[in-house]
């Protein structure tokens, strides 16, 4: 669906995106994360055609960007970071007029806009000033107009920034909804909203991506070991030497809980390793009330990626 | 040309929907009344009826209402846009920059016409009160030409006035630099034309000199030369404007 080879944008003082590659494949979700000024606004702003890039090239659906801007823009649904709107107008008045903006033929407008409205849930606020609509509408406003169109891609910058809980989660349940029918791309920097969405992150960072993966895989490239947590019912320093022997088995820390159970934080070659655990326990005659593979949030790995790469 | 329609209708709508326009129409219209009064007093008091469409259109409105009120009309169009990011919504859509450009203009022309609107009533209206023995005022063809002269020089001002609002995201700064630009050089050139002594300085003036040239237009001459001038010099400056669009998007 995006094709996305070498790409360059300089700005005068800086470099935004440097020579950049990726690609996104046809019904794809995919979170575009990155810290601030990383470059993910200048990368969906190119690749909807609104900044010329200084080299490379991006394909939308099979078709170049440069050579063919048009049928490009036909193809995506585009929301801007800052949600813009017109604030003296009326929702309908807006869809309408984008919705002919983009080429919805004049017959099937009427019904098409209704579609979205029910989508974003925007049926009764038809007759409002945009302006005097809460933030939470106005980006579903702004929602409604990029799916007005029927694209094939959605390039979401940021959809939920100043959202509050509630509203964050409606945006994101009708993403879910939308990504049926729709590629996604989406961008932001609200970790724990990738992890809820998206099967594949792409992570940005000084221009240049760094990875490229479905969340697991990068876990699981950058904690090679994993880390189990234990609670059983045992003599501490017994359990400790009996579970540090065995091979591929390392205690890292420990404590006696307050109930008398025994919390050991074990780092495991691999998360496989738990049966081991449980029959160690089994055969020492412990009772065990919890034995669980530590999950690394998506927190860390971003902060360790983009970290490590910024300090090369 | 479907897109062109549709932004030209956006671009009416939102110019009605400011309060901006009806407070430059209130004063607008309130200037062009006072005006007429006035030239009916100079003709009650013996000015001669040649006088009267040139009093209508190259008077004090030409000299002084224009070069406000035209920056008033166009310090919206992109700096407002730009502010607001609604230009990367629109540039993201299949438009392409001229026709924004150009709706965005004539969106503005057919405002600044309405502007007119009064005087020109109330020139027909004169007309049909005269008994039919009086020589006609206005004179038909001179109050025509007059309106063309007017509407002539309203584009050249809404192109630069376009031009100064696509150069910036604060509206107050389009206004002040289409007013600077407008007005200054209609004082630069009618002080060439009228006032400088060398004489080749005097013709260069009289050759760009709107109010010259609305003293003609008024008197019922129209020059093709000028008329292309005027056409020329605003299609240059809504051509700048587009190159201003596609090059400055950050």
């Amino acid at each position: 669906m995006i094709k996305v080879s070498g790409v360059t944008k300089k700005y005068p003082a800086r470099l935004a995106v440097d020579n950049v590659s990726f690609e996104v494949g046809r019904g794809e979700i995919v979170g575009f994360l990155g810290p601030n000024g990383a470059g993910k606004t200048t990368t969906m702003r190119m690749l909807t055609g609104y900044l010329p890039m200084n080299f490379g090239s991006i394909e939308v659906a099979g078709y170049d960007i440069s050579k063919q801007p048009q049928e490009v823009r036909r193809r995506i649904g585009y929301l801007p970071e800052s949600c813009p709107l017109y604030p003296e107008m009326r929702v309908d008045e807006y869809l309408r007029f984008r919705a002919a903006l983009k080429g919805v033929k004049a017959t099937g407008r009427r019904a098409k806009i209704n579609e979205v409205k029910e989508k974003c849930g925007l049926t009764d606020v038809g007759k409002r000033i945009i302006g005097q609509l809460s933030k939470g509408y106005r980006q579903r406003v702004g929602l409604a107009d990029s799916l007005v169109h029927d694209p094939d891609l959605l390039v979401l910058d940021e959809p939920t920034v100043g959202l509050d809980p509630y509203q964050i989660r409606q945006v994101r349940e009708l993403i879910t909804q939308l990504a049926e029918r729709h590629t996604i791309l989406l961008s932001t920097h609200i970790l724990p909203e990738v992890e809820a969405i998206c099967e594949r992150i792409l992570i940005i960072n000084e221009g240049k991506i760094v990875a490229s993966d479905t969340e697991e895989n990068l876990h699981k490239k950058l904690h090679a070991s994993s880390v189990i947590e234990m609670e059983v019912k045992a003599e501490k320093n017994a359990a400790l030497a009996r579970v540090s022997s065995m091979e591929g088995l390392d205690v890292r820390n420990a404590s006696e809980l307050a109930d008398g159970w025994l919390w050991m934080e074990i780092e495991a070659d691999s998360a496989s390793m738990r049966v081991e655990l449980f029959n160690l326990a089994v055969t020492e005659g412990w009772a065990l009330r919890e034995l669980r593979e530590q999950n690394h949030s998506l927190e860390d790995t971003f902060v360790q990626i983009t970290r490590n790469k910024g300090a090369e | 040309m479907n897109v062109f329609l549709c932004l030209l209708k956006k671009e009416l709508r939102t110019c009605f929907y400011s309060p901006i326009a009806y407070v430059v129409m209130f004063f607008f219209w309130a200037l062009t009344g006072g005006n007429f009064i006035w030239l009916l007093s100079q003709l009650a008091h013996g000015e001669s009826l040649t006088m009267a469409t040139q009093l209508m259109f190259s008077g004090p409105l030409l000299t002084f209402a224009l070069p406000v009120v035209v920056p008033l009309i166009t310090m919206r169009l992109f700096a407002e846009e730009k502010k607001l990011g609604t230009l990367e919504a629109l540039l993201t859509t299949s438009v392409r920059v001229p026709e924004l450009v150009l709706a965005k203009f004539f969106g503005a022309l057919v405002f600044y016409i309405v502007l007119w609107l009064p005087a020109i009533i109330y020139g027909y209206t004169q007309s049909y009160l005269c008994p039919s023995d009086v020589l006609g005022f206005p004179d038909g063809g001179a109050f025509r030409s007059g309106a063309l002269g007017v509407i002539l020089v309203g584009s050249l001002y809404i192109a630069v006035g376009l031009f100064m609002s696509s150069l910036t995201s604060n509206q107050i700064v389009a206004a002040i630099g289409g007013f600077a630009i407008l007005f200054g050089s209609f004082l630069g050139m009618m002080y060439m034309a009228y006032t400088a002594q060398n004489p080749s300085v005097r013709i260069v003036g009289q050759y760009f000199s709107s109010f010259v040239h609305m003293m003609d237009f008024s008197r019922g001459i129209v020059d093709s030369r000028i008329v292309i001038m005027y056409l020329s010099h605003a299609a240059w400056f809504l051509f700048a404007t587009v190159k201003i669009v596609e090059s400055k998007r950050v």
